[in-house]
């Protein structure tokens, strides 16, 4: 069926791959932590990109189609294997973290997301998470896709990419909160202060 | 408790999820009113909400967009792009 759309082949990429660009740059980044190495990677995104323009899909998430042609090259080039991990219970991550806050809490470290020294770690502690868990995080926490899109991009199922989600995330919080004791930023509570009161209310 | 609201284990197990977004409509609304009556669950909510924050927060744009959108765009004219 023909297209209705009057602009060429190279408007329509301008317009809908090239905005993208940014995005790309960040991703690349992230995936190939040097920045000349990034630089490559975004260049033969955008010629793969622009070869295979015709197999995108019009109206579908061009930004998701561009992380995973990205993603596709920076593994094809660096010649390292996508490694295939066991699926986790993301349910079990998820009450994991509700553990994690109840500790950092009793040591006064409610707050430790939220406080300059812990976000200056952030992005090292992101940097050194193992690599399924890491795509995750960088898809869905910093570059904002979908779980859909997110699963898309790096071919698994959903579930998987939430449970690597979840289990990237504990992980991440394991070592901020570690890093906050390690750097003496616990404060423990007054002994002679009633604890708060946690039941529901009627 | 009424049958459709959740309870605090079913509500820490989706809390990512809503915090995502990814929850159906239904389900968001049925976290959002436990949330707002929980004490319990409350917390939990503010401090991985200021977590996730905190992650996106740690984003790195590129430093020399200008330089790189010049490369790539003279590598696509090479390749025949035109617009």
């Amino acid at each position: 069926m023909p297209s209705s759309d009057p602009r060429s082949r190279d408007e329509r990429f301008r317009d809908e791959a090239l905005p993208h660009l940014p995005a790309v740059a960040r991703y690349a980044l992230s995936l190939a932590r040097e920045e000349a190495d990034a630089d490559d990677l975004v260049q033969e995104t955008f010629l793969r990109a622009f070869r295979n323009w015709d197999q995108f899909e019009p109206g579908s998430e061009c930004r998701a189609w561009l992380f995973a042609i990205c993603r596709h090259t920076h593994f094809r080039s660096s010649g390292r294997a996508q490694k295939v991990i066991a699926h986790d219970d993301a349910d079990l991550e998820a009450l994991g973290a509700a553990a994690l806050h109840a500790a950092a809490r009793s040591d006064g470290l409610e707050d430790v997301f939220e406080r300059a020294d812990t976000m200056a770690h952030i992005r090292a502690a992101i940097d050194n998470l193992p690599d399924p868990f890491r795509g995750a995080v960088l898809l869905v926490d910093l570059e904002e896709q979908s779980y859909d899109d997110a699963a898309r991009i790096l071919d698994v199922p959903i579930g998987t990419v939430r449970s690597r989600l979840f289990r990237g995330r504990r992980l991440l919080q394991e070592r901020l909160i570690e890093h906050a004791r390690d750097a003496g930023l616990v404060r423990h509570e007054d002994p002679d202060v009633t604890p708060e009161d946690t039941s529901r209310d009627a | 408790m009424t049958p459709d609201m959740l309870d605090c284990d079913a509500v820490m197990r989706q809390l990512w999820d809503y915090l995502d977004g990814e929850l159906t409509p239904d389900r968001e609304a049925a976290v959002r009113d436990h949330l707002a009556v929980c004490k319990r669950c409350y917390p939990q909510y503010d401090f991985e909400k200021a977590f996730v924050r905190a992650l996106a927060g740690s984003r790195r744009e590129h430093a020399r967009p200008d330089a790189l959108r010049t490369r790539v765009l003279a590598a696509l004219r090479a390749e025949g792009f035109a617009a």
